[in-house]
């Protein structure tokens, strides 16, 4: 593979909009998606920590922490695809 | 006016996505004093970071739920005896609240229509509301969720407490007082 100058690659990237927009958007719901999951867990921890349920306490603290690292990686180290190049700029063979 | 501009004007109004659009009220624009255009403002960017805060917010708050349970189940309780208050005038079939061991964990004293006394936690085990005596049906029922407890033992009747009720120990003393000596918890579930 060959590293692409960034003026090129900013340029190719910037030509499918449509397709980035549909995976941005996509995102968007996978991060909301995972809020609600969120949301759910806390009331779940919530109910247990007044019933003194505190076995499921773990498993649900746990849960919450991985859905926070799902959330961050859609964040910060997610990039959208594309045909021609990888995502750390590569050009595809 | 130009036909030129009057075209441009039916043009513009056809195509504005404000045409059926309400003019916000008075008390409306204060309470969110945003117009449209400020709406649009927000970014794609800026609404994945507040989903973010919200996320790590909410993991906070799991943890910190969690953490507090754990640390109050792990407290060691000194139970120093403590006489109920107006216990001995208590009627057969009726009840008195108290608290023990400290003012923040009430308690409910039941003298049953056969004369003997019974004490437990107020707390109902499913979502800690709490309890009393419902003297019709001789037991304790909890307001929240319709749970109902054996007003002799403590156990569940029927409804979505998953364990007894906290046992206050009771001592009757010589001179007929009621004293509280001990508490215990309705099962071992609740210990790691």
């Amino acid at each position: 593979m060959q590293r692409v100058p960034s003026g090129t690659a900013r340029r190719s990237h910037d030509h499918p909009r449509r397709g980035r927009t549909a995976v941005a958007q996509a995102r968007l719901i996978l991060l909301i998606m995972v809020n609600v999951a969120q949301l759910w867990i806390l009331a779940a921890t919530v109910e247990a920590a007044l019933a003194h349920r505190l076995s499921a306490l773990l498993p649900l603290v746990i849960a919450s922490a991985i859905c926070f690292v799902v959330t961050l990686t859609l964040i910060f180290w997610w990039r959208p695809a594309s045909p021609h190049y990888t995502s750390s700029g590569y050009l595809k063979q | 006016m130009s036909e030129k501009q009057r075209t441009d004007q039916v043009i513009e109004r056809v195509l504005s996505d404000e045409a059926d659009v309400r003019e916000a009220t008075a008390p409306h624009q204060a309470d969110f004093p945003y117009d449209r255009d400020a709406e649009a403002q927000v970014t794609r960017r800026e609404f994945c970071n507040f989903l973010g805060l919200t996320s790590a917010a909410l993991f906070v708050g799991a943890t910190a739920f969690a953490g507090n349970a754990v640390l109050q189940a792990q407290r060691e309780e000194t139970f120093a005896p403590a006489r109920i208050i107006g216990a001995e005038a208590l009627k057969p079939g009726t009840s008195l609240n108290f608290r023990y061991p400290t003012a923040r964990d009430t308690a409910i004293l039941v003298r049953l229509l056969d004369g003997t006394y019974q004490a437990f936690g107020q707390k109902c085990s499913h979502l800690s509301c709490p309890v009393y005596f419902a003297r019709e049906q001789q037991r304790l029922e909890c307001p929240c969720h319709e749970g109902a407890f054996d007003a002799r033992t403590g156990t569940v009747l029927h409804g979505p407490p998953p364990r007894p009720l906290d046992v206050v120990q009771l001592e009757l003393r010589s001179n007929g007082e009621i004293w509280a000596v001990g508490r215990n918890p309705g099962s071992e579930e609740r210990l790691i």
